[in-house]
């Protein structure tokens, strides 16, 4: 990053100008187009998202951002198909967007995204968006661009659905990036104590047991999950303060489908089920900090660095205004 | 009595005899019931017995001809049937009663059989006189072949259904017919095969002795009823031994698992079509030699020979056979059953012990697998949770990383390449079957007909039953066969199931596969280097995704290309099975990604290419996303394909996966520099 520019360009190109137009109705491939931007690292694209920003602020949602996550098998996709599907019917106005993770291999860094196979949306509805995404080699599946990504979507969308798979590490992050988070399990899998070893447990807002296909079967994977989670200090009491909720699902035989809907309903119309956007920037900053300029960096950032930023400036802007700081503690950096 | 030695057959009366050959098949059926009744009637007057009948694919996946995603199929990889009229036309002439009737048909096997039975009825024919075999097995569709429709128990329920119906009214019919013929296709080893077709049908025999619905001597005559369609390839030593294991652990099974005394039942009975997925396109006339030696493994052994045998023809790989390709592979079964001495001899391989220790290695390995699969809870649920597709497609890889590593060596393809030109390509029709256009609105006006004659209150009434039936417990044959007399489309009896049962799909199984390739192979080397400077360049990684337009369900082609893709360093969004053009193009805008990839077998690729540019062009792409399309895609078609606007056509000569991607990535620069 030799040619860093503090300042991007008022101007736009037609074409950019044409596609944020048109994203801004949810066509499909102008707004691909510009969640693409959000994904690649060129100075470029650095300029284009600084544009897109500024000139969606004023007329934005602020979309609730749903992590969803769990282990291979637990049936994710499956349920998240079911679950739009019925939030639209439930309140036709709405408009959802799912970005489904999946892990980049290490060997030779591509990636096999398989989850819209699983889904089964209706064609050419604007109010439901699918895009799959590579996690890269970010530790924990969710990382920048997944980040990213969500700037965008969470100022088109009403609702923005984070489907990772879940192996430990992942859940932590997918909570740094969702106003809720759902884990989703099977039923008596054993999942819980693997969740419980890695410290996962108090991470959820909510569990989903999905697969619940039988009434019995459903049963027995509540007291099973209640049980384990007693052992780590969370309840699922409703009348307790720091209680969880936990819904039983099955996504083929349309079970809980309901109850769940209702749910996420609320949350998304209660504002106080945002995160503070700007305590998230700072996070990602951080961790981009981090990763430059390592822990000394980071240091210098969390003491003294983050007071040059203003809340007027766009995500690119302090980007920017960081690099050039650390240009001058770093004087090499210049050369 | 004259001394008996041990190179001789003698019957029961003690007199020397010879063997009968296997029944000679041919798989047939295309364009429509009139064109295809004439066939039949043709190949019956030259003294065949039993009809296998092709359905195409709309028909097998329970859609009319009137259907969209049905037109570009219709009478294309079988004959189209949409009523019981059609029935009555394709079986004009011929004798029922006389006939053993074998029907590939899966997704919708209970609604064949149903119009089967209606059209013996109609005609005054006695239902129980009727002969032959539904193939109905959905797990291998689930796998393989990709004609499933609702989900695995629902699937269950019919089969079971339709052998309880059997057994009580048509006490000479397969109900089903378990396949690890495709299984094979699909990449399986020989030790999946035995295992998970033998997984199938422990599946089908427990769910039969959960319904119980049989007494005991019944529940013995269902099992025997029970009978297999298997593959058989190029390595016909250890295919004669798997066709010994299936024998032995076949009576093994019946007797332990299920208790079947008589013997009569616990025979393992199979039919084979031999291996098409080593056949080549390269130097094709080669692929005579190999169906020959194919045959070998089901037939040398006399204790494990098939019943029925039919044979690919040599050009497979190429397009579609023609009547003369298929006599060819015809007579190659004459000549062997015919000129040779095969015949003569009992079991020639007994009491050798090479193949002995062989047979007893692959069951030792095989009932390893089966309890594997049983532990994980049973073929259903190996199926919903991926286990043995995801074998299935980890076998396949591995073959195709032994192919480019050259490992495995496949003459005229990845060894002694350079040869003569074949005379034998250089024929006027370029060795394609074309299925006129105007047979197929020869098919439609027949079913407008039905739908403007047939009682509206009729239809509608045994819509209702079917519905009422799918809901509750009970045997949905009669309920059926109603639809069928009521003059109920294809069509109409598949969405009123669906709409009870729901569709499926199954997993994908490329989840976290790999390619065996070495890490220094020059095509691999060379296209992650294409990779690298393309991410250098735009700041992000290529993306690609792959789905199969259209009815086609033989995923093989697209499955691999997707691991390939993965492991050249593609982001690769693969998309499965059965879409529409516009589920392609939408999931292309979606996923904004540089190029389509697209996978056809059947035939129907010009009609459904020109449905995806229309859809492109529709959405202002055309000229945006590259498009390149895989599979058997005939060498004439090459040009008009191109001129509509395809990149790359990729065939089975391009064997190197890391080659095709190293293509892949040149398309998408050529398009980035435009």
């Amino acid at each position: 990053m030799s040619k860093n520019q503090n300042r991007f360009d008022a101007m736009m190109t037609p074409e950019l100008r044409d596609m944020i137009a048109r994203a801004k109705h949810l066509e499909k491939w102008p707004l691909a187009r510009l969640i693409s931007l959000f994904e690649t690292n060129t100075e470029q694209a650095k300029q284009d998202r600084h544009s897109v920003m500024s000139s969606l602020k004023g007329s934005a949602k602020n979309g609730l951002i749903l992590g969803i996550t769990g282990t291979p098998g637990a049936g994710k996709s499956s349920l998240i198909g079911e679950l739009c599907l019925s939030l639209l019917a439930e309140k036709p106005e709405l408009n959802i967007a799912v970005l489904a993770v999946d892990p980049s291999s290490q060997r030779s860094g591509g990636a096999l995204l398989g989850d819209r196979t699983r889904t089964n949306f209706p064609i050419n509805d604007k109010r439901l968006f699918f895009r799959s995404q590579a996690s890269d080699l970010d530790l924990g599946g969710v990382g920048k661009k997944t980040y990213q990504v969500t700037r965008l979507l969470r100022q088109l969308f009403d609702i923005i659905i984070i489907e990772t798979v879940g192996i430990g590490q992942s859940e932590i992050e997918v909570e740094q990036l969702s106003d809720h988070t759902c884990l989703v399990l099977q039923p008596l899998a054993g999942d819980q104590v693997q969740f419980m070893k890695a410290g996962i447990m108090e991470v959820p807002d909510t569990f989903i047991i999905n697969k619940c296909d039988e009434d019995s079967l459903a049963k027995r994977s509540y007291h099973l999950l209640k049980t384990s989670l007693k052992l780590v200090n969370v309840s699922l009491n409703k009348h307790n303060e720091n209680s969880k909720s936990v819904f039983l699902t099955s996504a083929t035989k349309q079970k809980g489908i309901d109850e769940l809907t209702h749910f996420l309903l609320q949350l998304e119309s209660d504002s106080s089920v945002r995160k503070d956007r700007q305590t998230q920037e700072y996070f990602y900053l951080g961790k981009w900090i981090q990763q430059e300029f390592g822990r000394f960096g980071l240091t210098l950032f969390n003491q003294s660095v983050k007071t040059a930023l203003t809340s007027q400036q766009s995500y690119e802007e302090k980007e920017n205004t960081l690099f050039e700081m650390m240009k001058k503690m770093i004087p090499s950096l210049s050369r | 009595m004259t001394e008996q030695n041990k190179h001789t057959i003698y019957g029961k009366d003690g007199k020397p005899t010879v063997d009968r050959p296997w029944i000679f098949r041919t798989y047939a059926g295309h364009t429509n019931v009139w064109a295809t009744n004439a066939l039949y009637k043709d190949n019956l007057s030259k003294g065949q017995t039993g009809l296998s009948i092709a359905m195409d694919l709309a028909t097998q996946c329970g859609y009319s001809s009137d259907h969209p995603i049905a037109k570009p199929e219709i009478g294309k990889v079988g004959v189209p049937i949409n009523t019981l009229d059609d029935f009555h036309v394709l079986f004009e002439g011929i004798p029922l009663e006389e006939m053993n009737t074998s029907m590939t048909i899966n997704g919708t096997a209970m609604w064949l059989l149903s119009l089967y039975v209606a059209l013996a009825e109609e005609r005054g024919v006695e239902v129980s006189q009727l002969r032959g075999t539904t193939q109905n097995d959905l797990i291998k569709e689930y796998l393989a072949r990709g004609t499933y429709i609702f989900p695995p128990e629902d699937s269950m329920r019919l089969i079971v259904d339709m052998y309880e119906y059997s057994l009580h009214n048509i006490p000479s019919w397969n109900a089903s017919n378990i396949c690890s013929y495709h299984l094979q296709e699909a990449g399986a080893t020989p030790v999946q095969e035995l295992a998970f077709a033998l997984v199938t049908s422990i599946t089908i025999l427990d769910a039969i002795k959960e319904r119980d619905c049989f007494n005991e001597e019944e529940f013995e005559r269902c099992v025997g009823r029970i009978s297999f369609f298997v593959n058989a390839g190029m390595r016909f030593v250890e295919e004669v031994s798997k066709m010994r294991a299936f024998c032995e652990m076949w009576d093994e099974i019946t007797q332990e698992r299920y208790g079947v005394k008589n013997a009569k039942y616990r025979r393992f009975r199979y039919g084979v079509q031999v291996n098409s997925l080593g056949l080549t396109a390269e130097q094709p006339e080669n692929n005579a030699w190999r169906i020959l030696i194919e045959t070998l493994g089901v037939t040398l052994s006399r204790k494990a020979r098939c019943r029925a045998l039919q044979l690919p023809a040599w050009n497979e790989a190429l397009s579609l056979p023609r009547p003369w390709d298929q006599q060819w592979s015809l007579r190659i079964q004459q000549i062997l059953a015919y000129e040779t001495d095969l015949l003569e001899y009992p079991d020639i391989l007994e009491g050798s012990v090479v193949i002995e220790s062989k047979v007893k290695e692959l069951k030792e390995q095989a009932y390893t697998e089966i309890n594997q699969v049983l532990e994980l809870g049973g073929g259903v649920e190996a199926v919903k949770s991926g286990y043995m597709k995801s074998a299935l497609v980890s076998s396949q890889s591995k073959r195709m990383g032994r192919l480019a590593n050259g490992e495995q060596i496949v003459v005229g393809k990845n060894k002694w390449v350079e040869g003569l030109p074949s005379p034998l390509v250089n024929d006027g029709d370029g060795g394609i079957f074309m299925v006129d256009a105007k047979a197929a609105q020869k098919t439609l006006e027949a079913l407008e007909e039905t739908k403007r004659t047939r009682d509206d209150a009729r239809v509608k009434a045994a819509l209702v039953r079917l519905e009422e039936e799918a809901k509750s417990d009970n045997n949905l044959m009669e309920a059926s066969i109603e639809c069928a007399k009521a003059r109920v489309t294809t069509g109409e009896w598949s969405e009123t199931l669906r709409n009870v049962f729901g569709e499926y799909r199954p997993p994908t199984g490329v989840d976290g596969q790999n390619m065996s390739i070495k890490e220094d192979n020059a095509s691999l080397v060379s296209v992650r280097a294409k990779i690298d400077t393309f991410i250098k360049t735009y700041g992000y990684r290529p993306r690609i995704v792959v789905g199969k337009p259209g009815l086609d369900g033989h995923s093989n082609g697209a499955e691999m290309i997707s691991v390939a893709a993965k492991h050249a360093g593609f982001d690769v969004i693969y998309f499965g099975i059965r879409l529409s053009s516009v589920d392609i193009v939408q999931s292309a805008l979606e996923e904004n990604v540089d190029v389509i990839g697209v996978s056809l077998l059947s035939g129907s690729h010009n009609e459904i290419m020109t449905q995806l540019f229309e859809e492109l062009d529709k959405n202002g792409a055309k000229d945006a996303i590259p498009v390149i399309l895989g599979g058997i895609i005939p060498e004439p078609d090459h040009v008009g394909l191109k001129e509509q606007g395809v990149k790359r056509i990729f065939t089975p000569k391009d064997f190197d996966p890391m080659t095709v991607m190293g293509e892949i990535m040149d398309v998408i620069n050529e398009q980035k520099s435009k």
